[in-house]
């Protein structure tokens, strides 16, 4: 018995020690697999955010801001998100979001000055105003039902009327003017939009940190609007295979306040203004925000100054002989242009996350040469600007300026042909003639089939649909400059559609002109590229269409006197009623016919009051009240010409004129 | 009423008696809550329990930066006294901030000072622009909008709102002008609250209008629980208190400028009553005589406190109980649990009713005796009788969805039935609470 029992218990003690090294085991092996398959759909939502400073030939600074939020393919409930916005996310779900852009825009992008095809000025120059296209996972027969509804709940979201892209007559359907193959993109843009902080808040809001930590710190409002250039972009990719990205781009050029840091080392005006992040923003960074994947600033160096610093012999560290950096940077790497016979660019990078509440840190440059270098060129520049005058017609105008294009297409030889696509969207009021079209190369006529190889046009309908154009121009490499003008007619708007302030002039949209023949990118080269794992780098590599948009226009319309048709129309009906009612009045009476009929009425009422004044009425004609009945019929029909009727016809005329006259001064 | 009133006085001097005192006050509250017609209780039944403000400058063009100014104002002022962005719309006509002529980007000021930036760092503006029209300013107020118009341009009050109307702008004889080309006229605002309180929109309107001659614009207006103030009588203009020569135009409006240094004093926890509001604007100040139209109000002025509108601050009835059936209740679908919120409100009603009934003034004594015997009768009789009260309550509800039954609804009458018993174990819960409650609010 007691043997059973030992060895019952060394039973029970070997199963007690099994089944603990397979709970240890279990635990140790089974549940972190098990807990990481749950981490890792939380973890793959990545926020990154960077921000790049780049000084401009002009004495300016360009600032790029530069937010990207990833959320990977969500599980089956998976509408909850760590770090994305659900605000956004319910947009892409609701509408089924392909590809968004929207963006916000005050100032010009400078081309010339500020770069003309470099990947960031490709990416980053926005016409004025509110631009907005987007592509659907819709069939065609409901996008446009959809973008009336985006364009509700964007404007909703971002606090601007971009619901006025809702009418028909406000966005179009480009089919290759806009991107290469775009069959079910919509397009709309409002040029006079107003951006301002209420737009930035609630964009500021989609962001995990807000602007309470890491590189959003910076936005202090007066200083950004202060800028000359300020663009806030956002931006959505949506697939079911790698998810939904959005990225948040806020691009400003500002002018740094000379009269602080300039004076103290040069008092000339040839050197660059030194600046820094306090100088600039009037905030400093204070660690990175911690729901970040990486808080980075770049520090660029255009690859023309990089070149003049080469001539000065001095090497890229952040001390040198031609500018001192007030922070050392972490890292250092030269990026090149794809095209071989350009020069790198020089790009510091600075871990935000190395900074603190009490170590802020505040990147800027102070400069000790002069130097003077020009940004990247576009192939050719266009503009765009209106002839005529007067209020009935006018002709818009494209010109073309080639400006490097020997740099773009290395085959210089002369069959070389540059290609230019034109895209323009024109109210309907504004009526283009297209047949009008008159292209002009280094000032002589061209016959519009040798330079236009493709053409769509959809003219525009009354109060229906814009009038959308989209040309692809082939130039010649020698070409100097080029125009290209259309005539148009001034249309009139219905007195209610005209706006509150429609003395200012309505305003047609940027045109975009694309160079399809020439692709921005950069790609790296040297010193340690593979640790800048920025988001924003890659975004330089990808090879983006050099483009440009022109100039909004600005159309005077005939304008009504708003208050003038109200005038005249009142004075004048006050004129005729009276002139005509009265007279009307006049021949139209029938005295006698009147007196019997009062007269019967008169005798039916047999009230004191009638009575009396009937009496009082006959003793102050001294007459009978009976012997009227009697002589009345005969008066009547002589009394139609009488001098009584001539008077009063006068009385009627001079009282209108006197009235016409007279009265209408006061 | 006054049966019960003398039922009262005549029986409270037996515990028992209160007892049933209680019982029939909220079996009657019961009953006429749900009296009106409508499926929405009559406003004057409903607790006041959000605020809302819409605040609208209808001036386009830099010269009018002061009307700007004067909403911003109020902006600033209500949504530090408490009331959220998204229960403010706000409609801005023209965009100053970020004018070319504004010498200070994205800021607004009310005062040469500058001390106050009152565009400020997040703000949220609904309607700007050529979106401001009389079309869309009515459109908001009745709530009548395209399907696609997104929350955060609607308001979205109910019959338990008091809403907050400030208006600034050009005006008139019984007009006020939008962005200089459209007009408001006396009867359009009068119609719009005439609709907004037929619809149950608002249970206090107070609008704010400083124009000129803003008296003439309330002419019309009929409504009751309407209360409207402007910045001048007929006949006299609204004058602009003083100039920046910075900014280069005029900054603020007198009467708004009077009415923020009224509101700078205060916090959110005053007590200061719109009486005291009124009472302190001075006609030299202002150069014109700030008129008040009172007659549609039933409040005595002197008794509402300025946060009731201008910000958001409620009276809460505590319960201890915590509605834990209603969340933890597994397969109920949402239709239920719209019902049972329901019922959770109306039980809150008939409590506020309760609560008003008592609190007539003459039968103070007679609380504070209830007092002590609802703390010694708390555990034992009550919740019996509470449950019974229940009962009739869920028969009025039953009877309302009845009465609108239709097919679909009778196919889920046996599952509402569970509801309603849910309902009544949770009036069960917090039933012997409530008159602690009750008693505590008193």
């Amino acid at each position: 018995m007691a043997e059973l029992r030992r060895r019952f218990s060394t039973f029970v003690s070997v199963f007690i020690i099994f089944f603990f090294f397979f709970f240890v085991f279990f635990s140790a092996i089974v549940l972190p697999t098990l807990a990481s398959v749950g981490d890792l759909v939380e973890l793959e939502e990545e926020f990154t955010e960077e921000l790049l400073l780049k000084p401009l030939p002009d004495r300016k600074v360009l600032a790029h801001f530069h937010f990207e939020i990833l959320a990977p393919p969500s599980p089956v409930n998976g509408r909850h998100h760590h770090l994305f916005p659900k605000a956004i996310a319910q947009l892409v779900h609701k509408f089924q979001i392909r590809e968004l852009e929207l963006s916000f825009t005050q100032g010009r992008w400078n081309y010339e000055r500020w770069g003309g095809s470099d990947p960031l000025s490709m990416a980053n120059a926005k016409p004025p105003g509110v631009e907005l296209w987007a592509t659907f996972h819709r069939p065609e027969s409901e996008i446009d039902h959809t973008w009336k509804n985006l364009t509700h709940a964007l404007s909703g979201l971002f606090c601007s009327s971009i619901n006025f892209l809702e009418s028909s007559t406000a966005f179009s359907a480009p089919h290759w003017g806009f991107q290469p193959n775009s069959s079910v993109l919509r397009y709309g843009a409002l040029p006079r939009e107003a951006v301002c902080t209420e737009n930035l808040t609630p964009w500021l809001k989609l962001l995990p940190c807000r602007d309470r930590a890491g590189v959003a710190l910076l936005l202090n409002r007066p200083s950004i609007y202060r800028g000359h250039y300020h663009s806030q972009k956002l931006r959505l990719i949506s697939s079911k295979l790698t998810g939904v990205k959005l990225e948040q781009t806020l691009t400003i050029v500002l002018h740094p306040s000379v009269e602080r840091y300039g004076l103290d080392s040069f008092s000339d005006g040839s050197t660059q203004p030194s600046w820094s992040l306090n100088s600039l923003f009037k905030q400093q960074l204070m660690g990175k925000c911690a729901l970040a994947k990486d808080s980075r600033v770049l520090f660029e160096l255009e690859h023309d100054l990089a070149s003049q610093i080469d001539e000065t012999e001095s090497d890229y560290t952040w001390r040198n002989a031609a500018f001192e950096l007030s922070t050392m940077p972490d890292r250092v790497a030269r990026v090149m242009k794809s095209l071989p016979n350009q020069d790198s660019s020089v790009l510091y990078g600075f871990e935000v996350s190395k900074s603190s509440d009490s170590m802020p840190m505040d990147v800027g440059i102070k400069w000790k040469l002069p130097l003077i270098w020009s940004s990247s060129h576009a192939p050719v520049y266009a503009s765009r600007f209106l002839m005529g005058s007067g209020n009935e017609r006018g002709s818009i105008a494209i010109t073309f300026q080639s400006s490097h294009l020997d740099e773009w297409l290395s085959t210089g030889s002369d069959g070389c042909a540059v290609h230019a696509v034109v895209f323009q969207v024109v109210p309907w009021y504004v009526k283009v003639y297209y047949h009008t079209l008159n292209i002009f190369m280094d000032g002589k006529r061209q016959t519009i089939s040798d330079v236009v190889k493709r053409m769509k046009i959809s003219p525009s309908e009354d109060k229906l649909s814009p009038g959308t154009m989209e040309l692809m121009l082939e130039f010649p490499c020698d070409m100097q400059s080029a125009t290209l003008t259309l005539d148009f007619d001034k249309g009139f708007l219905h007195v209610d559609e005209y706006p509150p302030d429609a003395n200012q002039g309505f305003d047609i949209p940027s045109a975009l002109i694309t160079y399809p023949d020439c692709y921005s990118s950069r790609s790296y080269q040297t010193v340690d590229t593979s640790h800048f794992k920025s988001s924003l780098l890659p975004k330089f590599k990808e090879g983006n269409l050099v483009q440009s948009y022109t100039e909004v226009l600005l159309v005077p319309l005939t304008t009504p006197d708003f208050s003038m048709p109200y005038n005249v129309i009142t004075f004048t009906c006050t004129i005729l009623a009276l002139y005509f009612g009265s007279m009307l009045n006049v021949l139209r009476r029938r005295v006698g016919e009147e007196e019997r009929l009062s007269k019967s009425k008169a005798s039916e009422r047999r009230g004191l009051i009638p009575l009396l004044l009937l009496k009082l009425s006959s003793k102050l004609r001294g007459k009978r009240p009976e012997t009227m009945q009697h002589s009345s019929p005969l008066p009547s029909s002589s009394s139609f010409f009488g001098p009584k009727l001539f008077i009063k016809v006068v009385l009627v005329a001079v009282l209108a004129i006197f009235w016409n006259y007279y009265l209408k001064d006061s | 009423m006054a049966f019960d009133i003398q039922g009262t006085s005549l029986s409270w001097s037996s515990p028992q008696a209160a007892r049933q005192l209680v019982f029939l006050l909220l079996v009657m509250g019961a009953v006429l809550t749900p009296s009106s017609p409508s499926d929405i209780p009559s406003s004057s039944s409903t607790m006041h329990n959000n605020n809302w403000a819409v605040l609208v400058c209808t001036s386009r063009f830099w010269f009018n930066y002061r009307h700007m100014a004067n909403t911003l104002s109020l902006y600033r002022t209500v949504k530090r006294l408490g009331i959220p962005d998204e229960r403010i719309i706000l409609m801005l006509a023209d965009d100053m901030a970020c004018n070319a002529r504004n010498t200070y980007p994205a800021q607004v000021f009310n005062n040469e000072n500058h001390q106050l930036n009152l565009y400020g760092d997040n703000v949220e503006v609904d309607y700007r622009g050529y979106e401001v029209t009389v079309e869309n300013f009515l459109r908001v107020l009745i709530g009548r909008h395209e399907s696609a118009v997104p929350r955060s341009k609607r308001l979205l009050s109910d019959e338990g709102s008091h809403v907050l109307l400030y208006m600034s702008g050009h005006g008139g004889d019984e007009f006020l002008k939008f962005q200089d080309s459209e007009e408001l006229q006396s009867h359009d605002l009068s119609d719009v609250v005439k609709q907004m309180k037929e619809k149950h929109r608002f249970k206090e309107l107070l609008i704010m209008v400083d124009t000129c001659q803003a008296a003439t614009l309330f002419s019309q207006l009929h409504s009751p629980g309407v209360l409207a103030i402007g910045s001048s009588m007929k006949g006299q203009n609204a004058y602009s208190h003083h100039l920046d020569s910075d900014i280069g135009v005029s900054v603020v409006d007198r009467f708004t400028f009077y009415t923020l240094a009224f509101f700078e004093k205060l916090n959110m926890y005053s007590n200061a009553s719109l009486g005291s509001l009124f009472n302190s604007y001075n006609p030299n100040l202002l150069m014109s005589t700030a008129f008040c139209r009172m007659d549609l109000y039933q409040r005595p002025l002197h008794e509402v406190p300025v946060t009731n509108f201008f910000g958001s601050v409620m009276k809460t009835i505590h319960t201890e109980s915590s509605y834990k059936l209603v969340s933890s209740a597994p397969g109920v679908e949402s239709s239920h649990d719209l019902h049972s919120v329901g019922a959770d409100r109306l039980t809150l009603e008939a409590e506020a009713d309760v609560v008003k009934q008592i609190d007539s003034p003459e039968k103070r004594a007679v609380k504070i005796k209830r007092k002590k015997f609802d703390q010694q009768s708390l555990g034992d009789g009550n919740g019996h009788q509470q449950t019974k009260s229940n009962k009739s309550l869920v028969k009025v509800i039953k009877g309302r969805e009845d009465a609108e039954a239709s097919p679909f609804s009778k196919a889920l009458l046996t599952r509402k039935l569970f509801t309603f018993s849910k309902i009544s174990l949770i009036m069960e819960l917090f039933g012997g609470k409530f008159f602690r409650t009750t008693c505590m609010i008193l």
